[in-house]
């Protein structure tokens, strides 16, 4: 019989998923931004610029989900994991405030001429910093490093340092990193399309280099994360993510773009929910279980109860906004 | 820097960061979708450009109010774990539900802003509308999990630890309503004299758009009817802080000692020493009056309360003074321009009415900023009135204060790259906001 809390767990790995799939293609095109390169560097930056624009608030509100699924539902993993990793979550932060800025500024002086301000060149540095902070942070709660005891947080504050986390934190840059350009991929023609497909095939290859490596760092460095990850769920999650890896990469190779795109974001989902599958029953690896860090039955029964009520509201409005914005306009409608 | 204070701070800061962008985020809608619907219905174009020159701006500030939002959520986190260990199973429910609030304000603030190209200009409309109901039930929501800090509900304490937890009950907590109501009519009359001051400084200078007279008269309509609901919600809050918050109010209106027929007192300086007011102005049973609804009833002081939980009247008298002085000063200002409107039945453009507009303009948000003070500093010493205190609530981690000067450089870089980007003239002369100026000057 699956629990409250377990539904719950799967709530916040959605969430979790859905940041990673959406907000992470938004710093995808931070990092391409920062590399942008060869004959078409100009155009390949105005084109990831003009796919953001309309949805990255949107795709923002992903995180503030998963922060509030977190303290609702998961009270004290909440308050355990923001003792624990203080310190990458305010670099998270800052780069999340330093690159919504920079986007917004930028924006904003294209559409009056104004100059914009030395900060907006923080953008793709911010875009590069936030995923791997992040990346850092999401795999701390598996490097058990974490100790709590009698409801403290002991462990030192640089304990999440690891290089079970480093390597964490470059898959959550390899994440962005593969999105990004295959989600653009469908929306640019040409020279550039085949721009964004190089570069996607890049990051598929370092995206599934560095998970396979992180297995290997994961027994030296958490080893009963690496022993979870043999368990049959982990098994079968992490060997459809490599064949859906695998799948991406021929899909770019033959320029099948639509199928590519969705191919990109089911690895990134599955990788994920691999990290999840070897993670249960645990929220904090070893230390706290989700039924111990779960809020009362009756404020998981109104989160419950809540749910399919917002999404009624919500999955038509997300359809209207992706559908509205997926082509290039149309030119005959007068510009507003 | 002390821990604790260092948190504080932080937050306080935050806040009152955040709030500035919030207010737009949620008056600037309303206004968006009364322009709109006023270009729709009087085949008026003015109204429609008037608008769409208005998202320029808002995205920027929108994707502030954005940021500092989610730097917010995160202080919850790294500033207060132990409180939201406690409360989180509580006061999540209005957090969840805001959630789905700010998928919408982004989904339709994305289609407005971006889907000129894409969508007719009844659609573009019709995105005004849930934009606008998302913004407000954002602050509605928000606002029940102040107001249950301030009268905490749906739980029963055992041995320190919350009980027997009802979230329906606890959003519901007893002040959700009438900070709600003050809370979010606070915000369309801070916008609505914000973009007053910004139109009324634009004709003075001759530099308006041809729309800037019907945009002065939206945002005076908006900050105009709001202003008399401020009042009358402002007063009512103030007469359930006597029942419900007697601490707060006792510091709000400088009031030492419990006593019958206690009087009003204007301005002055507080002093919790000798516990007398400097300066201040008295007027016999006023308070009482306010209160209660009657000249003699008993109002508790900051008396009837040990020392060490009572909020500092100096602050808090100070701030509510000046949020209820504010009211009266931009009401005053309202007052003239309508009246002047009605008396001469055109927008009136005298230089000494308009200026008084421009110096009313910022009001709106002082008033703002210092009510909220009013609540979260009448509220000290505690997290949760009466069940957590602050000291209780606060990170174990040691280093807020190295935290507290990361924050305020990332506060003032934005501040800084905000106001250079709206305050620089454009590269072209002709655009930005003056640019229409052109066309048919008023
Ligand atoms: C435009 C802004 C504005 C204006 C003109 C006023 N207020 Fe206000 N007031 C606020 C904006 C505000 C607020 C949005 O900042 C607060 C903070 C918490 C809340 O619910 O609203 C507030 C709180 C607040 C409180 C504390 C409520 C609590 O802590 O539960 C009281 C007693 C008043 N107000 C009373 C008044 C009175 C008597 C006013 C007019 C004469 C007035 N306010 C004008
Ligand atoms: C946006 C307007 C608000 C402003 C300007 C504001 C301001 C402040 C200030 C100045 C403090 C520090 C008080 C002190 O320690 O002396 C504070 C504390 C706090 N506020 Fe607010 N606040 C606002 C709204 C809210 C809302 C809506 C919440 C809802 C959750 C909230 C939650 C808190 C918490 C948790 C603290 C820390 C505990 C405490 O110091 O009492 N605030 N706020
Ligand atoms: C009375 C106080 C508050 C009001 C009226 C308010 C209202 C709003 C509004 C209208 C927005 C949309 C901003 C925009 O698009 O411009 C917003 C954004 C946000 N607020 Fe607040 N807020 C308040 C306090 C808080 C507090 C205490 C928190 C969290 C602890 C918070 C968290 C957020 C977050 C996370 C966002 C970003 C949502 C997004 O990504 O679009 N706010 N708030």
């Amino acid at each position: 019989m699956i629990s409250l809390s377990d539904l719950g767990a799967a709530v916040l790995l959605l969430g979790m998923i859905m940041y990673a799939a959406f907000g992470g293609a938004d710093f995808g095109g931070g990092i391409w931004t920062a590399f942008a390169s060869g004959p078409r560097k100009k155009e390949q930056r105005e084109s990831l610029f003009h796919a953001i624009g309309p949805v990255w608030e949107t795709n923002h509100v992903w995180l503030i989900f998963v922060v509030v699924v977190l303290f609702m539902v998961f009270p004290k993993g909440f308050a355990y994991l923001f003792i624990a990793l203080l310190a990458p979550l305010v670099i998270a932060l800052v780069g999340i405030n330093f690159r919504g800025a920079a986007f917004a500024f930028r924006h904003f002086g294209r559409q009056t001429g104004r100059e914009v301000p030395p900060i907006a060149r923080t953008f793709s540095v911010a875009s590069l910093l936030t995923p791997f902070a992040l990346g850092m942070t999401v795999t701390a709660a598996a490097s058990e490093r974490i100790r709590i005891v009698g409801g403290e947080v002991v462990s030192a504050p640089w304990a999440w340092i690891t290089p079970f986390t480093l390597v964490g934190g470059l898959v959550g840059m390899a994440v962005c990193a593969l999105l990004a350009p295959s989600y653009m991929t469908v929306r640019t023609e040409g020279a550039l399309q085949d721009d964004f497909r190089k570069r996607g095939m890049a990051a598929g290859w370092t995206l599934g280099v560095l998970t396979l490596l992180e297995i290997p760092v994961a027994f030296l460095s958490a080893p009963h994360f690496a022993a979870k990850l043999f368990l049959p769920p982990s098994l079968a999650c992490v060997t459809l993510a490599v064949a859906g890896g695998l799948t991406t990469q021929a899909l770019l190779l033959k320029r099948k773009y639509l199928p590519a795109q969705i191919a990109a974001a089911g690895t990134v989902t599955l990788v994920l929910l691999g990290f999840g599958a070897t993670m249960y029953p645990d929220l904090i690896l070893g230390e706290l279980s989700i039924d111990a860090a779960a809020a009362p039955r009756e404020t998981l029964l109104v989160f419950f109860a809540v749910l399919p009520f917002g999404a009624a509201l919500l999955a038509p409005s997300l359809f209207f906004l992706y559908w509205t914005f997926r082509g290039p306009p149309n030119p005959k409608t007068p510009a507003g | 820097m002390d821990n604790v204070i260092a948190a504080r701070a932080l937050m306080g800061v935050s806040l009152g960061f955040h709030i500035i962008y919030a207010t737009i985020g949620i008056g600037l809608p309303l206004m968006l979708m009364l322009a709109e619907g006023l270009s729709l219905r009087t085949g008026d174009e003015r109204y429609h450009r008037m608008a769409r020159r208005w998202i320029r701006p808002a995205g920027l500030l929108f994707a502030i109010g954005a940021v500092s939002g989610t730097i917010l959520s995160f202080e919850l986190g790294f500033l207060w774990p132990r409180f939201m260990e406690q409360s989180g199973p509580l006061i999540g429910l209005p957090f969840w539900l805001e959630g789905y609030a700010f998928f919408l304000e982004a989904i339709f603030l994305g289609l407005y802003a971006y889907g000129g190209r894409r969508l007719s200009r009844r659609t573009l409309f019709l995105c005004t509308i849930p934009l606008t109901v998302a913004a407000a039930a954002s602050a509605v929501f928000v606002i029940s999990a102040n107001a249950w800090m301030n009268t905490p509900a749906g739980f029963r304490l055992e041995g320190g630890i919350l009980a027997d937890i009802d979230p329906l009950a606890a959003m519901a907590n007893q002040a959700w309503a009438h900070q709600a109501v003050h809370g979010t009519l606070a915000a369309y009359a801070a916008t609505g004299f914000a973009m007053a001051g910004i139109y009324a400084l634009a004709l003075l200078r001759g530099r308006a758009p041809d729309y800037g007279k019907k945009a002065l008269v939206l945002a005076l309509a908006v900050a105009g009817l709001s202003l008399p609901l401020m009042l009358i919600s402002g007063d009512r809050s103030a007469a359930f802080l006597a029942r419900h918050e007697k601490a707060k109010l006792a510091a709000a209106e400088a009031h030492f000692e419990t006593r019958a027929g206690a009087p009003l007192i204007i301005g002055g300086w507080p002093d919790p020493e000798t516990r007398k007011v400097r300066f201040g102005i008295e007027i016999p049973g006023l308070l009482s009056l306010f209160a209660f609804r009657d000249p003699d009833a008993v109002v508790t002081g900051l008396d009837g309360f040990p020392p060490d939980e009572v909020p500092d009247p100096r602050l808090v008298h100070t701030f509510f003074d000046l949020m209820v002085a504010s009211f009266f000063f931009m009401a005053a200002v309202a007052a003239w321009f309508w009246w002047r409107r009605w008396r001469e039945g055109e927008v009136p453009t005298s230089r000494r009415l308009l200026w008084s507009v421009v110096l009313a303009a910022p009001f709106g948000m002082i008033a703002l900023e210092s009510g909220w003070l009013v609540t979260e500093f009448g509220r000290q010493p505690w997290i949760v009135h009466g069940v957590m205190r602050v000291e209780s609530g606060v990170t174990p981690n040691a280093g807020m204060g190295a935290v507290f000067l990361t924050f305020i450089t990332v506060y003032a870089v934005l501040t800084v790259g905000l106001l250079q980007m709206l305050l620089r003239q454009p590269a072209s002369e002709q655009e930005g906001d003056s640019g229409e100026a052109r066309h048919d000057q008023p």
